[in-house]
């Protein structure tokens, strides 16, 4: 099995990628992530992550319009490419098998 | 404004793919942040800006070139090897720039010796000295550096300006006994218990609250405490004072040794009130004392002029002319132009001019190296054109000539360091002061010579830097090359500058070997060989007049001996520094010829016998003569003093009365005689207008010897002395060695002018000594060409020569003027001086070409003797 290297971060720009389907621009995912993971999101770390998914292959992007509230600049937006749901995938299924493998008693703590 | 820096910042690193899209997102959510958070969403922009820099984000950058080690390897390689193979001209520039940059460094360690006089006291900025001012017709005349007694106490109690005060009294000497040995002290002050509020020296033993309050208290110095005491413990030790104390002085305190680098030396300090009964006496009628005060934290001295006029007023209304001024005490070493300084100050005249040498000799060197590379840039010219071809960029080329300046540099830096610190103790000796023990752990030394080392590379490697970077490679790698003609005017340039640097220095050695000649061999007016001066002990008053009775012996005794022609006695030994007389400020006049005049009149106590000692020459009138009664209310005055009126008619002023503005008691004096000028110390000085009054208890003899005989003269007056004064040691010395002592700064500054200004020539000549050996070395073919035309060996020279003697020529148009502005200020500064020494001037530069043309001649005859046969066999 080809293993996929994914990371934290990464997983979580991924996965917003694919909430937003078709609306998935630097400024939305940022949000997107900031509103559902609840974690502050700086440009420089997003776009880095994304630029980063782009060259391995798990985000293709195409140009988008520009509007005046961007000063004229167009937007990018971003789509999942098969390559990079299979990488979530792996990921997830790893993570079920861990779940699944973890003994009933390591996880009977009391939350008061 | 931040947004725009962060979006520029932000443009110039961003990676261009990418430009677009996060700048979009950036302002979009700028645009969000304004409308929520107003001003601080620039702040956030920035923000997202410095976090956007990150390796994945930003372009790509050329790489620095020498920032790679292969490349850097590389050019080290080449560099050394260049400089291996060229060994002559290494030699020459290491050997100038080491030599030049040693110089430049010693000299500044010296200014920055002078500078740093009194610095070393904690607030040293806020002390100043309390000093008396005469104004004569408004403008201050006379400064008198010492103050009345109670003068600074009396400030501080006045002014809230004033935090700190403190009066102090100089000794010329005081003789001490410990056991059977006498001892001269030359260094003691007598202070108030406020000195070490003023001067915090260091405290070792003893309290520093009490030691200076009970008479007869004494303080030592470390060094003096270990010459008396030894291991023992000096506190509470006694010592006795001879001479006018008499009696013994406990040791109360030890403090550090007072270092070189401040102008109010001492070794031993006894307490204010043991001179009480003489403070009393003085008050406010002598200043003889030196004062200082400690201003307060961000007081501006000027703030205090209205006060102290008003203060002068109150205390001084007898004498309304009379205004005290504070004077900046880590100024006084070099700027004071006070009279009756406790040490002869420094010149700031002299450290400029050092600066000035220091600065030539750096300047020299480095024109060396300039025109060195640059003439031999034929030599690398092809190396420069193959670089270019394979794709060096000319910036790469500047920073591989840049290093190997940096290498020459740093070899020449080193040798530098070494050179330094061999010669150190010769400098120290030169100079006349401790410099620094040592100056390769004195870090000021260091860190001049990290700067001078940077500040050289670069200015003697960038130049040839950027002419070797800027040839053409097609033109050169043709074999067309040519030095192009801008530089080698630049070259030409600099020579002219090294020989009129050069020229400059020599001259002005000359000028003040001269000067220092003049003064030596002047006629003072009166005559100083063979004649010894002798200081007679001071003792108590109620030893006086026993005293005085044992000095008429002893001269009595001496002037029966052969070897001996007179005996007389004054109040003030010629050839003393300028301090060494008795002034007065109050008006003087001529009874019923002139007004009483402002201005300071000055007086020296004579008896009869002195006029023939020094071969005084009376020009009218006669002597003094202790046998008639009248004679104790007569004065002789000097030629300056009845010019100071304006008569000129000497004749008619015997018999008349010298007038002085004295309220009640004898005021009048007849002038029985008139004396041509003679000048009492150094030239530097005009012949004061003086008076002088006759004196039979002297305090100091000048003795006559006989040139023939004056060993046993020396060895009677030995003898005499021991008898008649068991206690005192014999203090003589000869009163033209005395006048030599005052030139002493003089000379010196003549030989560090002399030593400086040599080595100067010498880097010169080295450095035109590789220039001359190259050009002759580029025009062998050209020799060889004209030699088989008929051209002779020494016509051949004359060719090199005619473009040296062009450059002489300009050299000594630039050099003369400028030695004759210098130094003709200079030789102001001295009231009887030499007049500008034209011929000296121009012998310094006849000293320049001649030395010049030797060096170019040598050069070029090495060349011109060579077969052309041989040397044209390329061709």
């Amino acid at each position: 099995m080809k293993t996929y290297s994914l990371g934290e971060f990464e997983e979580i720009v991924l996965l917003t990628v694919g909430v937003l389907y078709d609306e998935a621009y630097g400024v939305a995912i940022k949000d997107a992530i900031e509103e559902r993971a609840e974690r502050k999101v700086s440009v420089g770390a997003l776009q880095s992550a994304l630029k980063r998914l782009e060259k391995k292959g798990y985000l293709e992007s195409r140009q988008g319009e520009a509007n005046a509230q961007r000063g004229g600049k167009p937007k990018r937006y971003y789509t999942i490419t098969a390559f990079g749901k299979l990488a979530l995938q792996q990921n997830r299924d790893i993570r079920n098998t861990l779940w699944e493998s973890i003994p009933k008693l390591a996880l009977d703590f009391k939350f008061s | 404004m931040i947004k725009r820096l962060a979006y520029r910042f932000f443009r110039w690193f961003c990676h261009p793919d990418y430009f677009d899209e996060i700048q979009g997102d950036l302002e979009e959510l700028y645009q969000r942040n304004v409308e929520q958070s107003g001003r601080m969403a620039q702040w956030k922009y920035l923000l997202q800006v410095l976090g956007l820099f990150r390796p994945s984000l930003i372009r790509s950058f050329p790489q620095p070139y020498l920032t790679h080690p292969a490349m850097l390897r590389h050019y080290f390689n080449i560099s050394t090897r260049v400089l291996l193979r060229q060994k002559l001209f290494t030699t020459i520039n290491i050997l100038g720039l080491a030599i030049g940059l040693a110089s430049f460094l010693l000299i500044s360690e010296y200014i920055r010796f002078e500078e740093s006089y009194d610095r070393f006291f904690t607030d040293a900025d806020q002390i100043y000295r309390l000093s008396t001012v005469q104004i004569v017709n408004g403008e201050v005349r006379d400064k008198d550096a010492a103050i009345y007694h109670p003068g600074p106490q009396t400030l501080k109690e006045e002014l809230p300006e004033v935090e700190e005060a403190t009066v102090t009294y100089k000794f010329d000497e005081l003789i001490f006994r410990q056991g059977e040995s006498i001892i001269q002290e030359q260094g003691v002050i007598a202070a108030d218990s406020n000195f070490f509020s003023v001067f915090d020296y260091q405290i070792i033993q003893g309290k520093l609250e009490t030691m200076l309050i009970e008479p007869y208290s004494l303080i030592l110095t470390e060094s003096k405490a270990r010459f008396y005491f030894g291991d023992q413990d000096p506190l509470g030790q006694m010592l006795e004072v001879l001479g006018s104390f008499d009696r013994p002085f406990k040791v109360t305190g030890v403090m550090q040794d007072v270092p070189e680098k401040t102008h109010y030396k001492f070794d031993m300090l006894i307490s204010d009130a043991s001179i009480r009964e003489r403070t009393e006496r003085e008050s406010w009628s002598f200043n003889n004392y030196y004062g200082f005060v400690k201003l307060r934290k961000h007081t501006t001295p000027t703030a205090l002029d209205g006060k102290l006029e008003a203060f002068a007023k109150k205390y001084m209304g007898k004498n309304p002319n009379e205004r005290f001024v504070i004077y900046p005490v880590p100024n006084i070493h070099l700027e004071s132009d006070f009279a009756y300084e406790p040490e002869s100050p420094g010149s700031a005249k002299a450290v400029n001019f050092l600066r000035l040498i220091a600065l030539f000799i750096l300047l020299i060197a480095w024109v060396n190296y300039v025109n060195l590379s640059t003439a031999r840039a034929v030599n690398r010219a092809q190396e420069v054109g193959l670089r270019k071809v394979v794709g060096a960029a000319k910036r790469q080329l500047i920073s591989q000539f840049l290093l190997e300046a940096l290498l020459v540099n740093l070899v020449a830096g080193v040798l530098a360091l070494l050179v330094s610190e061999l010669l150190l103790p010769y400098f120290s000796q030169l100079v006349g002061k401790p410099v620094t023990p040592h100056v390769w752990n004195h870090w000021p030394f260091l860190l001049n010579l990290l700067l001078f080392f940077l500040i050289g590379t670069f200015v003697s490697g960038f130049y040839p830097a950027l002419v070797l970077s800027g040839f053409r490679p097609i033109a050169v790698l043709k074999g067309k090359f040519h030095n192009s003609r801008s530089g080698t005017r630049l070259r030409k340039g600099l020579v002219v500058v090294q020989f009129a640097a050069s020229v400059v220095l020599i001259a002005a050695t000359f000028i003040v070997f001269r000067q220092v000649q003049f003064m030596h061999g002047k006629d003072l007016g009166i005559s100083t060989d063979y004649v010894v001066g002798v200081n007679l002990p001071d003792v108590p008053g109620d030893q006086r007049e026993a005293n005085q009775t044992s000095v008429q012996s002893l001269s009595e005794a001496l002037r029966g001996h052969t070897a001996i022609e007179t005996v007389g006695g004054t109040s003030n030994l010629p050839g003393g520094d300028g301090t060494d007389i008795n002034s007065t400020t109050d008006k003087v006049g001529i009874t019923g010829f002139t007004e009483l005049i402002d201005g300071t009149t000055y007086a020296q106590y004579n008896d009869e016998y002195f006029l023939d000692a020094v071969g005084m020459q009376l020009l009218a009138g006669r002597n003094f003569d202790r046998n008639r009664i009248a004679d104790s209310m007569v004065v002789m005055v000097n030629h300056a003093f009845l010019r100071r009126f304006d008569i000129a008619d000497v004749d008619r002023m015997l018999g008349e009365e010298v007038q002085f503005d004295w309220k009640g008691g004898r005021n009048k004096f007849e002038i029985i005689g008139i004396v041509k000028d003679f000048n009492r110390t150094s030239l530097k000085s005009q012949v004061e207008p003086t008076i002088y009054f006759p004196r039979y208890a002297p305090s100091n003899l000048v003795i006559k010897l006989r040139p023939e005989q004056y060993h046993q003269g020396l060895a009677y007056l030995q003898e005499t002395w021991a008898e008649f004064f068991p206690n005192a040691p014999l203090d003589y010395s000869f009163l033209d060695d005395r006048f030599a002592a005052l030139y002493e700064q003089d000379q010196r500054f003549g030989d560090i002018f002399a030593t400086f200004s040599g080595l100067a020539i010498f880097i010169a000549m080295l450095g035109l000594f590789g220039l001359s050996s190259f050009m002759a070395m580029q025009r062998t073919a050209e020799v060889g060409v004209r030699k088989v035309l008929g051209a002779t060996v020494p016509s051949i020279i004359g060719i090199f020569y005619r473009d040296f003697l062009v450059l002489l020529g300009i050299a000594g148009l630039i050099s003369i003027p400028t030695v004759y502005f210098g130094m003709n200020g200079w030789l102001q500064s001295y009231a009887y001086r030499i007049d500008f020494p034209w011929l000296l001037a121009g012998a310094a530069l006849l000293i320049v070409v001649l030395f010049a043309l030797l060096t170019v001649g040598y050069q070029v005859y090495q060349v011109a003797v060579l077969n052309p046969a041989k040397t044209l066999r390329h061709e």
